[in-house]
């Protein structure tokens, strides 16, 4: 645990979340300088339950330690449900972090 | 790993199917958008030959000036009826910058930051859910260009 942070709060139905995830995010070009394998997040999914509430394929070029801000709709969530974000990265590693939505 | 088959988008080589794919596997059936350098190329990778119209409907907030190349704050929002969103930019050697799928009644209000290696133009691509593609530029300058941030 400790790779993400996810703030998420949900007012009038519709929840607003930051989440930071901890990464390189190393393009190809400088990686080649260093001597090292490019490695960037290439997934990022955000769940309520079995809901898909955010996906993004990022790229190189998305600033390091990304933070990412995005919302939904909380229609049939209830207290105590959580946000699941999950994380996979080029190297294949792949990270899951949960956070209880705030406000439901 | 998120096999939700939300998305109709097509192969790259083939015409437009309606066939859902995931997020993730943009970078195995779409590699052409990934290594495309110019910007009409990473559309063309992603999503076929299509014609986007430029749309005020796209809501593209960037900084005037960034001053450093390696965050730039962007944010993206609009009203449309999204099922893709694609952001794209034309300085660095791949255009491609990132690609959303956004679920079924899902709000497009996103945020993030991004790298560019000098001054110029953000592009947007909307897929909406009827199959037409909108679009919005936004010109920047950048003080420090930063592709290794």
């Amino acid at each position: 645990m400790g790779n993400m942070k996810i703030k998420v709060k949900s007012k009038s139905g519709v929840a607003k979340a930051k989440v930071m995830a901890k990464h390189i995010m190393l393009p190809y070009e400088a990686a080649k300088k260093k001597g090292v394998d490019a490695n960037f997040i290439t997934l990022l999914t955000g769940k309520v339950g079995d809901k898909v509430v955010f996906e993004i394929s990022p790229s190189q070029f998305v600033s390091k330690n990304p933070l990412f801000k995005f919302q939904f709709k909380t229609e049939g969530m209830k207290a105590g449900d959580k946000l699941e974000m999950s994380w996979t990265d080029l190297s294949g590693k792949t990270v899951t972090e949960d956070k209880k939505i705030k406000g439901l | 790993m998120n096999r939700r088959k939300f998305l109709g988008l097509g192969l790259a080589a083939a015409a437009v199917l309606p066939t859902a794919i995931n997020a993730v596997d943009f970078r195995k059936t779409k590699p052409d958008t990934w290594t495309a350098h110019k910007v009409e190329d990473g559309i063309k990778g992603l999503f076929g030959d299509i014609k986007a119209e430029a749309s005020d409907k796209i809501k593209l907030k960037t900084p005037k000036v960034a001053s450093n190349g390696g965050a730039i704050p962007i944010n993206i929002k609009t009203d449309i009826d999204a099922k893709t969103v694609a952001v794209f930019q034309d300085v660095n050697p791949e255009s491609t910058v990132a690609v959303f799928s956004v679920p079924e009644g899902g709000i497009v209000d996103y945020g993030m930051k991004i790298k560019m290696k000098g001054s110029g133009k953000i592009t947007i691509i909307v897929e909406d859910r009827a199959g037409k593609f909108h679009s919005k530029v936004n010109e920047l300058e950048v003080a420090l260009g930063g592709c290794e941030g």
